[in-house]
């Protein structure tokens, strides 16, 4: 079943267009993740999908309904975004940072309740981070504090997750830490979770759907075997790689690769 | 979630401003160009002075000191405000050109309309806050992009801009009116409070009253506005709409402010800048603050202003930015 698919979706600033007519479909209660060289729109098609920025043509529809035409609100109950890298909140705790995610579900003056403050709590928990939940944000560090803001996105209860480069800045230990967080999050709760990564290994150990992209428009999107070929990279990417299988998650991984030469 | 010394600190100077408030209000009801001494004060207040004593408090000094105090206050809410809903601490009524714009409607109005002195008092604070309505309606435009939002930086930008334009206008209308008039129009450019009557702050008094629990109202909102865009966006803000709602509150404030203290700037500037490096970003807590020491500065800028000069002394909003300018050029090098 697809809840969410794009429809001839186009994306630009101005006149130049990023994403060109891209039909996508988000497979549910899995993860898909989007890969592609530097500037190929991958960014942009999450942003557009998450109402971030807006599109020029085409359409995105959650649940039959157009993404732009719902209800801001009601939308931020049924996905969540965590952006590139966001700032630093300046001078707030991280159980506060994490409490905004709770705001689609607030009235009033905003006032937490008594589920706010659980779901909060449960957040918190999931991604290890519950042990700094007084602590000021900036006093974290980069691995820790992306966690809060996924904790922070995970406090919308949202069916689906976006993020855009969860992995950035963070060391491969800190990488595997938040990546296995999401899977965990996949796996046990039924999480739809849709990413851009770069390390194409990575992209294909923890994913079950990619999505190739080039130049604004697919190469390639279905699973992992079928992305991560010779063929897909060479055209994507324009290098020469060797795949092989992971010997212990036995999904294909590239194992050496070159920059494409002459032609 | 919010730590509790951070709460405490809040109620502690919250206590200390509305102590130094007092004192400040009660020794400027004491000085100036008429006598009225310190021990004659409270019999005043409580109807034992003597005549002069009566006219003296209750028609000259108490309205002046809750006219500034009130303006300040406005000031400083309308800085918090703006500087929520652009994300830039540089934001603030004056600089960005909305005093200017109530400004220029004040001199066309009080130029070109017939005056009946029963409702001039109340006609001004609305038509300063047409004047800048319009002035924020085409900064707002102007530092709006289409694909990326509101731009902050451009914003203020822009809005300096407006401000010199404007206060060009100004001069260009001033040179073509009447000696007289000329007069009022200067001496409102400088920040001259020179509404100082009771009509005054009934005037300005329930523009306060609503926006300031409004603004505490929608404090989560500017919360999560000073967040990134995209952050914003996500859990589901309806930006725009709570940008301009926000907008309207302190153009609102500020209109009212300047329309019967004349052009003062800096103050918006000022006090939520204070307050947030006393209590932190969090609207609930620094905005109560910001209102008080708003209040306080005009207040003690104008106690000062009008006493070191006799009989007229130094217009408040110039005593105001002789403060005011060597901070606003702090926060500039230290971005």
């Amino acid at each position: 079943m697809v809840r969410l698919y794009t429809d001839d979706l186009s994306i630009g600033y101005g006149e130049r267009l990023i994403v060109k007519d891209l039909s996508v479909q988000i497979p549910d209660q899995q993860i898909t993740t989007i890969i592609g060289p530097n500037g190929c729109g991958k960014s942009t098609l999450l942003k557009a999908i998450t109402r971030i920025i807006s599109h020029q043509s085409g359409s995105i529809v959650l649940d039959g309904k157009s993404v732009t035409k719902e209800n801001t609100k009601q939308l931020a109950k049924k996905m969540a975004i965590l952006p590139q890298t966001p700032e630093s909140a300046a001078g707030l705790t991280v159980g506060e940072l994490v409490s905004y995610g709770r705001f689609p579900y607030q009235t009033g003056f905003g006032r937490l309740t008594t589920k706010d403050y659980e779901v909060i709590d449960w957040a918190l928990q999931v991604t290890g981070t519950l042990d700094f939940k007084y602590f000021p944000v900036d006093a974290l560090s980069g691995g820790q504090r992306q966690r809060v803001w996924i904790a922070m996105a995970l406090a919308q209860e949202t069916e689906i997750i976006f993020l855009d480069e969860p992995t950035t800045y963070l060391d491969m230990a800190h990488q595997l830490e938040v990546l296995e967080l999401l899977q965990k999050l996949n796996k046990e709760e039924k999480r739809t979770i849709v990413m851009v990564l770069h390390d194409l290994n990575q992209a294909a150990r923890f994913a079950d759907n990619i999505i190739a992209l080039k130049a604004g428009q697919i190469v390639k999107a279905g699973s992992c075997e079928e992305v991560i070929s010779k063929e897909v990279l060479r055209d994507v990417f324009q290098i020469d790689a060797e795949i092989g299988v992971d010997p212990r998650t036995k999904k294909p991984m590239c194992i050496t690769y070159n920059l494409l030469k002459g032609e | 979630m919010i730590p509790k010394r951070v709460i405490k600190k809040q109620r502690v100077f919250v206590v200390i401003l509305s102590v130094l408030i007092l004192t400040t209000a009660i020794i400027s009801a004491g000085i100036g160009y008429s006598s009225l001494s310190f021990d004659r004060l409270i019999p005043t207040l409580f109807g034992q002075g003597t005549f002069k004593e009566e006219f003296v408090l209750f028609s000259i000094r108490l309205p002046r000191i809750i006219i500034t105090l009130l303006a300040g206050m406005a000031l400083a809410l309308s800085g918090a405000i703006l500087q929520g809903i652009t994300r830039n601490d540089l934001a603030d009524p004056g600089i960005i050109g909305i005093n200017s714009g109530a400004g220029v409607a004040i001199s066309l109005f009080f130029l070109y309309s017939p005056i009946e002195p029963g409702s001039f008092v109340y006609m001004l604070p609305f038509m300063a806050f047409i004047g800048a309505l319009l002035t924020a309606f085409f900064i707002y435009i102007l530092s709006y992009n289409r694909k990326a939002g509101l731009q902050p930086v451009r914003l203020v930008l822009v809005g300096i801009g407006f401000s010199m334009a404007l206060s060009g206008l100004m001069i260009v209308i001033i040179s073509s009116t009447e000696r007289e008039k000329v007069d009022f129009i200067s001496k409102w450019l400088a920040g001259n409070i020179w509404g100082s009557d009771w009509p005054f702050i009934l005037a300005l008094l329930p523009w306060l009253v609503v926006l300031i629990p409004f603004t505490l109202y929608k404090a989560n909102k500017l919360n999560i506005l000073g967040l990134s865009q995209p952050v914003a966006i996500g859990v589901g803000m309806s930006l725009e709409k709570e940008r301009i709602v926000l907008l309207l509150a302190a153009v609102a404030l500020a209109a009212s402010a300047v329309s019967v203290t004349g052009g003062i700037a800096f103050i918006g500037l000022m006090a939520p800048h204070i307050a947030k490096a006393i209590v932190g970003p969090r609207h609930q807590l620094f905005v109560p603050v910001a209102i008080l020491i708003g209040g306080w500065l005009l207040l003690f800028a104008d106690t000062i202003g009008r006493n070191v000069v006799e009989p007229n002394g130094i217009p408040a909003g110039i005593m105001v930015a002789l403060i005011g300018a060597p901070y606003f050029m702090y926060l500039l090098l230290k971005k």
